[in-house]
Parts: C-alpha cells; structure tokens; sequence
C-alpha cells in the first residue's frame, strides 16, 4: 500500500471508529435482537434456571404431565457431605460420622423415613426435637434454587432421584429458562397486534399530510418572500425558521399552551361562551391537525431556507425578461421559478419521506400517539413497545422487530437516493496523484 | 427581489395573516414569563418574577438543580461538537481529496447513513449502551449523538473541501510542505467559514436533542435541559405554564443567541443539503 | 538544469493522454509547450513537477532520475495558471512559505524574501493580501513564490490566461527577463502561438498527446513540418487551397487554374490530393503569380489592411498589407503568391 493511502485512511480512521462502533453495530445488533424475546422480564444478559410455582404453572401449561410436575416439586432427604457437615456443626462430629458411615447417599422420601433412621444411632441427640431438626439439614428440594446452567439444573433434579425422559428435560430446561432465547416470533407476534394495520395507516397519513404541508408553505414562503422588499422578507423568514432551531420541547410547550383547557384558543373562545377544553386531545381529528401543523411547520422551515437559496440562484436577468415578455406574476412563479425548484423539492420530498416516516420527537411530545391511540405511528409504536410502556414489561425484542422494519426501508430508500443522486458525479478523482 | 411591475402590500398581508398564530406563541412565550394573566383573561395584568425563581430556589426533593442541568447540557453540547467536527475534518478531507482504497464504497457508505433515519436505531443502542455499562452516562449519550451527526458532518465538510482549489494543494506540495502541512496550513484556513457553520449547527442539534438522553440517561445526574423541561411538564398535575415557559426561555437563550450571531451561516449550512 | 522524459506515458482509466513521448530540454532553455486545450500539454507540466505519476517512462533531472521522487524533493517551481495564491497570507507569508516549510530561519527568510521581491518588483505589496492584487501584481507574487527557494526548473502553467491584453504584454517580457537574469530552466505551458514565439527559445508543438514539431519559433514558423503546425502558427492565420498534383504543378480544386509548386519538394503522384498553405503576408498584389477573385471581407487594424480574397472555386486567400490601399469589397482583383514562400502539404498532411 501506498504511503498517501494510508494518510488517507488514517485522516478516515477515527471517524471510522465511530460510525462503525455506533452506527453500523446498532443496525446489525437491531437485526439480532428482533430474532430475540428480550423484555425487560428476561434481562438483557442471560438468564438463570429456577423451579418455582410460577415456573411449574409455566410448565403445566407448556404441557408436561402431572407425575412429573409432582415430582419436581416434591421434598426428598438426602444424606450428603453438605449435610453431615452441616450436623457436626450443630450437634457434634460423634453423630456426623457415625451418619457419614453408615448412611452416606441414602435417599428418603420423606422425614419421617429419616428420622426414623436417625433414632438407630447410638449417638443421637436425646430430644426428639433435635433429632427433626438434624434430619431438617439434610432436605433436598429443586424448588426457588438458582442454577446458573442447564446442566446444573439437570444434575440436580436428577440427584434428587427424579428421571426425566430426555424430552421431558428438553422441556423443563426451555421453559422455566428466565434468560432471553433467540426466537423468530416477533415477526407473527407483529402482525398479530389488532390496532397494527392502523399504525400503519397512520403512518403513511402522517407522512403525506406533513410533507404535503411542508412543501406546499415551504414553496409558499419561500416565493412570497422573494417577492417582497428586504426588510420584511428577512423579519418574515426570522420568524419561520426560528421552528427548525428552536428544541423540540419548547416547540411542543408553545402549541401545548396554545391547546390547553386553559390555554390561549379556550380563553379566547371562552369569549363566545365555547367551553374550555384541551383542544389537542378531545377528538382524533384535533389531535392529526396538531400533529400535522407542528411537523408541518418544522417542515417548511427548512423547505423554506432550500427553495428560497434554490431561487436566489435564478439570475435576475432571466426575471426581468419574463417581466419585459408580459409574464403576470403568477405566470413568473409557474414558468420561471418553478421549474427551478424541480430539484429541491425532490431533494426535500426524498429526505423527508424518510426521516418523516421514522421520527416520532414531536408526536411523543405533543399526543404521545393518543388520543387512544389515534396518531400512534409505526416508529412510535415500536418505541412505546420497547423503551416506554404503560404496563412496564418492556418487550425490546419485538420492538426491534418493529424497527428492523423501518431499518430495512431505511437502507432501500437510502441505496435509491443514492441512484436518483447520482452518486457518480460526486466521486471526483484525487488530482493529486502521490 | 423588489421589481416594481408587481405589488408587495398583498403578499405582505398574506403572510401577515399567516404568521399571526405564530408570532402570537412566541410573544406569549416571553411575555408569560415575567407576568401573571387573571384566570380566562389573555391580557397579562401583572409584572412578577415569580416563575423564574427555580433559578435561586432549592430544587424540590427528587430534582436536580437547574444549574447543573445546564453544566450537563453545555458538556453534552461542547463534547459532541468537539469530537463531532474534528472527526469530520479529518475525514471529510480524506474523502475529498486523498487517495484511498474502497473510497467509492466509503463514499457511498456515509452517503446513504446520511439519508439514512438514525432514529430508528434507538433501540438496539439502548441495549448496546446498557451492555456496555455506559447506560445512564452523559459519555454514552455525547458519543451516541456525534456518531449519529457524523455522516452529516462529514458530508458538509467533503463540501467545503471540495470548493477549495486544487490548485492551492499543489502549490504547497511544490513549495515542498508535505500532504499533512498541506493540509493544516494552507486547506484548513479555507474552510474555517465551513468549520464554524458545521459547529455552530452541531452544538444547536445537541442542545435540542430531546430523546436520545430521555432514553440512554434518563436519570437525574445526567439529565438535560430538554428531559428536564420534559420531565418537569409530563409530571405536574396542574401545568404551571409560566413557569414551563421560563425554563423553556432560558432552555431557548443560547439557541436564540447563537441564531442572532450565526443568522446566515446556519441558513447556509441549513440549505446545504441537510435532513429534514 | 538539463530535463529529459524518456518514453512518457500517462492514461487516466482508460483514456491515454499521452503515449511514449520523449523530450529534452536544455539547462537554462526556456522552451513552451505549445497546444490546443486537450493536447496532453498540462498533464506533462504536472509530471514534471511530480503532481502526477508517470505510467510509464523516466524523467531525469540532469542525470539525476526523479521519476518516482515526490514533488515536495523534486526542487521544482511552478507558478499556475490562476497563480494559487494562499488567501489567507499576506503577500510576504506567501513568498515566505516554501522556505518556512523548510525550517530556515527568519533572518534568512527576511533576506531572501527582499531579495527577491526586489527582483519581481513587489517591494511595496509585501503587507497586502492576495485578494487586495490586480492580476498582474499576483502573476509576480506567484513567481517570487515560486523562484525563493533557488527551483531547479521553473514551470509556468498559462500564466498570462488570466490578465488583460494589455497586462499580458508586460508580463510577458517581463518573465522573460525574470528567466534570463536567473539563468533557470522554464518550462511555459500556453495555448497562445504568441506567448510562445515571443517568451521562448524553443517550442515543442503538441496535438492529441504527441510532439508534432521541436525547434525555434522562427524555424517552426517558417519550416512548419505538417498543415496543423501551419495552421497553428501566425496570426492572421494561414491560408489552405485544396487541389491536386497535376503534370508537375497544382491544379486547384473544382478548377483549372493550375499553379507552379515551390522549387525542391517531393510531388505525390500525379492526381494525389494536396494542399498549399499561403501565409497572408506573401499575397500581396505586386508578387508575380497571379489569381484573380474577389474581395469577400475587409478587416482594417490600423496600422495595417487585413483582405479575403474569394477565388472562382470558392477557396478563399487572405490577405495583409500594410500600405492603404483601399480596396473595397466585392472589387475585383488579381493579387499574386510569393512562389517560394508555398508551403506545400501532402495527402497525409505532411510538408512535402
């Protein structure tokens, strides 16, 4: 390799670094947890194995029979080196060794059995309390113990003296796993979600509403603007494009005040004896109005800025022809200007469809998808379902799943952008050639 | 542009009309924070200071204070700028003017992550950052955010670079600086105007980002002005919109401040092909 | 110092620009490569001084090959077309710069600096920036740029393009005189015959990537070796007839006006197609060999009378006198060509 070759990707590499770290391993890892159940039950690291009621209802329900239920839950005494260690601690080596020699690995099934078995050493404790208490030491129960593996699990229960056929084992290690499991559920889990197929209805109103609202007073401000004296125009531009740089938060905070019940419209309205209301969230339709103003409006902002530098490009000369050829005004905008705007507005049209389709900032800010889910939006959805819910079990695996789907139209649309662009006329040849 | 062979007065009306509901909510949004407004009236009837005081008074229990909120927000902010435009520099100029391999498939790569919806990838960031340990650090959230701005940045910068003349680079080189020297000294000064515009736009971006903290460092010692102010309106019963406002002004100062000084380098690098 | 390339190859892709050319040029020559845009004369500039790599071939700087050595070694001075000024330096800055780069010390750099804008006469500009020069005043800060650190070889990549007719003038003998008191080897990169006759010892004249013709401005003007050479050399240009060779003479195209060919050439076979070039200088109307046409264009420049002549056949002759004669258009005249001074040209376009 050539030395200006590494220069080159050593002025790429830290850049790099990042892209490759933040950027390309969310999309593959957004790929790998939607073939995942993670949730906030499971964890995110992995899980551990535990016979618990809740876990052996899992299982009745997942079909295993009764015996085997029985017997995973059930007590036995086992006498084992933990126990015997655990008797000569509390009444004296004596009656450890003697259990050590003559009983080590016998199994009863209840305590009764043990006890009886103790009462034939000599060197017993006297009460008979002591003597429950002694065999108490050596219970041996599967149930509410962590184990950490599968196999740890499996040695267990069958230490216990419970036979599993292997599909039994199969069965208990799947379902009472707490972990995460890959799984490819989540894409029919994701169409079996009723109110779906009206996120994504919703999703493609949003889109054409917004954008349609975008450029359509984008292209109005960005004309009326240009057709006025300077002083007005920039006062006027200052006022539209403070959407685009004012936060989010305080954008919404405006429009909030503007729809609440004590807010600006029912203190105005209140005049004419309308009673107040949160104008924003009493029916579907305010709720879309709002929506697609407080988009619309950081829309045409920026729709502003591109048409309006689009037509300060056209060169005068061109305007005053048309003028001296007899063009109207309006004849002027649809001649002249617009045509020159053919690229902008799709370069808007492009970029927004996409970056539309998956933001959701102002939506959660202002309705937060509702009322009753009525502006819910696909990329909305797939947050709510992943990282803010009501009913606090977050379901990031399916959330993934949700936006592995607007990843993949991401990257499709992004690859046609790429043709529309023309990608090759931006790949200049260095002219430097060392 | 003022042609005398059409009328101003009525488009000026228009627009006057339009940008009424709009001017309205910024007028209020000041006005409000420094008076009270009888209960139905929309005449504010009383000058008070009142909705400013989370400034001076102690932070309710549970909250953290204003001020370092704003410590956090200008770290936030500085950081990912900082790391966000050196990184472009660098890179940009490489895929401007250098001789690499796979140039084309990298070109490409941060052309189509520049269209592409980073926004989507929250998710499995969330998980990532939670992994790693980074969850619920202002580190996590700053590199998160310049990764995100990144192929933007790059892409700006490619730009600049791009308008400056070969020429010059030849020069140096024949003047005998080598490519590094070349470029510090003699391309870099070229593109300042760039540099600052890309700046000034990453810090604004960072000020205002609003989700990535909420979700990668919800918690009260990473907080930001944008989950504050957020947090501060999803948890009252009873909004308290002046006082809302008056974290929103001071939220919206800096951003404000920097419009007013950078008015046209931002419209620059706002109609320079950007994300909508 | 002494230049040679040696079998010179440079393609961009799959397009060759140039192919196995070979040029040498003397120490303290100043030679032009001279050629319409497109001709591959840039892209041997740029080899010289290292900007781009050589496909193929060797380039010797005296005997010292620095065919894969860097520009920033190759001690090399160009001055650009646009001039490539550092906007944000002063004009002493960028003056200073190649000797910065070099870590000499200030006291040394102040010296030469002086020095040297002494001898391009900027002494006054040195505290200005770039964007506050005329034209002129930049062509000269590009050249004590280039010259400060004592280059081997100086190249000059259309360095008049860019000034008024009248600046270009100036400039002109002004780098000629700059050339000659450094004694430095130059290289001048134009596409203008006038810059090149007038500033250079030799010229090579380049089309579609080849050397067509190397030597004096005087020979190549007077000895062209093919009708593009002809052609591309003189102002007013040459004038072409087409024809053919018959019984020893030329007969003229779609016509039987027969002319005598100059002594001592080569004649094709007999009905071979030819060409003659006639310079507008010797069509004049007291030369002996006559023909008649008619006055299709009337030029005056002042000091002198520019004509086109429409023969019967529709060839047209020009042309340049400088006595007002007054000749009118649409007149009817019978001017003659100086017989020696034909430049006859074959089926091929080669001199014959």
């Amino acid at each position: 390799m050539r030395r200006a070759h590494l220069l080159g990707l050593g002025f790429l590499s830290p850049a790099l670094v990042i892209i490759v770290m933040l950027f390309l391993v969310p999309v593959l890892l957004t790929v790998m947890f939607s073939f995942t159940n993670m949730s906030t039950a499971t964890g995110i690291s992995g899980g551990a194995y535990e016979i618990n009621s809740a876990s052996l209802r899992k299982l009745a329900d997942a079909g295993a029979q009764e015996s085997f239920l029985d017997a995973l839950g059930q007590e036995a005494f086992v006498v084992d080196d933990a126990g015997i260690t655990a008797v000569a601690a509390a009444y004296g080596e004596q009656f450890a060794n003697e259990i050590g020699s003559q009983m080590l690995g016998e199994r009863f099934t209840s305590r009764r059995d043990l006890e009886r078995a103790f009462r034939k050493l000599k060197s017993r404790p006297r009460s008979t309390r002591d003597i429950k208490k002694a065999a108490d030491l050596f219970k041996r129960s599967v149930l509410n113990v962590r184990f950490e593996t599968a196999d740890g699990l499996v040695g267990a229960v069958t230490g216990n003296g419970i036979a599993m056929t292997p599909d039994q084992q199969e069965l208990l290690t799947r379902t009472i796993y707490t972990g995460w499991s890959w799984t490819t559920d989540n894409f029919a889990l994701m169409t079996q979600i009723p109110y779906i197929w009206r996120v994504a209805g919703n999703t493609v109103m949003y889109v054409v509403l917004t954008l349609s609202v975008s450029v359509g007073l984008g292209l109005f401000l960005a004309i009326t603007t240009f057709y006025l004296p300077s002083l007005p125009a920039a006062s006027f531009r200052a006022i539209w494009f403070l959407p685009r740089i004012l936060p989010n938060v305080i954008f919404v905070l405006m429009w909030k005040w503007l729809a609440w019940d004590t807010g600006f419209i029912s203190s105005f309205l209140a005049n004419f004896g309308v009673a107040p209301r949160n104008w924003m969230l009493d029916t579907d339709i305010h709720a879309w109005v709002f929506i697609v103003l407080i988009n619309g409006m950081v829309g045409a902002s920026l729709g502003m800025i591109l048409f309006g530098s689009a037509i300060k490009a056209i060169p005068q000369p061109m305007l005053y022809a048309s003028e001296v050829d007899g063009a109207s005004r309006w004849q002027q905008i649809r001649y002249i200007i617009l045509p020159q705007l053919r690229w902008p507005i799709m370069f808007i049209c492009a970029y927004s469809t996409l970056s539309l389709m998956t933001s959701f900032e102002y939506i959660l800010l202002s309705t937060d998808g509702g009322p009753g889910g009525a502006t819910e939006v696909w990329s909305l959805m797939a947050f709510h379902t992943a990282l803010d819910n009501y009913a606090g079990n977050l379901q990031y695996g399916l959330g993934a799943a949700m936006a592995l789907v607007l990843v993949i139209v991401g990257i499709l649309a992004s690859l046609v952008y790429l043709r529309i662009f023309n990608f090759n006329d931006l790949v200049a040849k260095p002219r430097i050639e060392q | 542009m003022m042609s005398s062979n059409f009328r101003a007065w009525p488009l000026f009306l228009l627009l006057t009309v339009l940008s009424l509901p709009l001017v309205t909510m910024y007028v209020y949004l000041f006005v409000d924070t420094v008076t009270d407004t009888t209960a139905g009236s929309l005449i504010p009837d009383r000058f008070t200071l009142q909705h400013w005081r989370f400034l001076w008074e102690a932070p309710e229990t549970g909250r953290v204070s204003i001020w370092t909120v704003t410590l956090n927000t200008f770290v936030f902010a500085i950081c990912t700028t900082l790391v966000n435009v050196s990184a472009s520099v660098t890179a940009g100029y490489a895929l401007s003017r250098l001789n690499m391999p796979f140039k084309r498939f990298f070109l490409g790569g941060i052309l189509t992550l520049h269209a592409f919806p980073t926004i989507t990838l929250i998710i499995s960031i969330f998980l990532i950052l939670q992994m790693i340990g980074l969850y619920n650090t202002l580190i996590g959230v700053i590199l998160v955010k310049t990764a995100l701005e990144l192929p933007f940045g790059i892409w700006i910068m490619k730009g600049f670079f791009d308008n400056v003349p070969w020429e010059i680079e030849m020069a140096g080189l024949q003047d005998g600086a080598s490519r590094f020297t070349v470029w510090w000294k003699l391309v870099l000064p070229q593109v300042q105007p760039g540099i600052a515009a890309l700046a000034v736009f990453v810090f604004l971006s960072a000020w205002s980002e609003f989700i990535l903290p909420q979700v990668l460092a919800p918690s009260g010692s990473a907080q930001v002005l944008s989950t504050y102010l957020s947090n501060l309106i999803f948890d009252d019963v009873k909004p308290d919109f002046n006082m809302f406002k008056s974290v929103g002004v001071f939220y919206a100062l800096p951003v404000i401040v920097i419009y007013l000084i950078f008015n046209r380098q931002l419209m620059n690098i706002y109609g320079g092909g950007t994300k909508g | 110092m002494r230049i040679s390339i040696e079998n010179f190859t440079k393609s961009f892709g799959d397009t060759t620009v140039i192919e196995d050319m070979s040029l040498e040029i003397g120490d303290g020559e100043m030679l032009a490569l001279l050629g319409p845009s497109g001709c591959g004369k840039s892209t041997t500039l740029f080899a010289i001084c290292g900007i781009h790599r050589m496909n193929a071939g060797r380039l010797l700087f005296g005997d010292a090959d620095v065919t894969e050595v860097s520009s920033q070694k190759r001690n090399v001075g160009v001055v650009f077309q646009n001039y490539a000024l550092y906007p944000h330096m002063n004009v002493y800055e960028n003056i200073a710069f190649p000797l910065k780069v070099r870590k000499e010390s200030r006291a040394e750099i102040d010296r030469k600096v002086q020095e040297i804008a002494g001898l391009v006469h900027i002494g006054e500009l040195l505290r200005r920036r770039p964007m506050q020069l005329s034209g002129g005043q930049q062509q000269r800060v590009a050249l004590a740029r280039a010259l400060i650190r004592k280059p081997d070889i100086l190249l000059l990549d259309e360095p008049l393009a860019n000034l008024d007719a009248k600046l270009r003038l100036e400039m002109r003998s002004e780098i000629r005189r700059i050339q000659l008191a450094t004694g430095i080897t130059a290289v001048l990169v134009t596409h203008d015959q006038v810059e090149a006759m007038s500033m250079c010892d030799r010229i090579a004249l380049m089309d579609k990537g080849r050397i067509v013709q190397l030597s004096t401005p005087k020979d190549m003007y007077e000895n062209p070796s093919s009708d593009f050479v002809a052609g591309f050399l003189g102002n007013p240009p040459i004038a072409f007839l087409e024809g053919a060779a018959a019984n020893g003479g030329f007969r003229l195209a779609n016509s039987q006006v027969t002319l005598p060919v100059p002594s001592g050439i080569d004649m094709p076979g007999e009905g071979a197609p030819m060409r003659f070039g006639v310079r507008p200088e010797f069509f004049q109307p007291d030369n002996p060999l006559k023909v008649s046409g008619k006055v299709s264009f009337v030029e005056t420049q002042g000091r002198e009378e520019l004509y086109d002549v429409t023969l019967e056949n529709g060839a047209v002759l020009r042309s340049i006198q400088s006595q007002s004669a007054g000749f009118r258009l649409g007149e009817e005249v019978s001017w003659g060509i100086a017989q020696d001074r034909i430049l006859a040209f074959g089926p091929d376009g080669n001199r014959l």
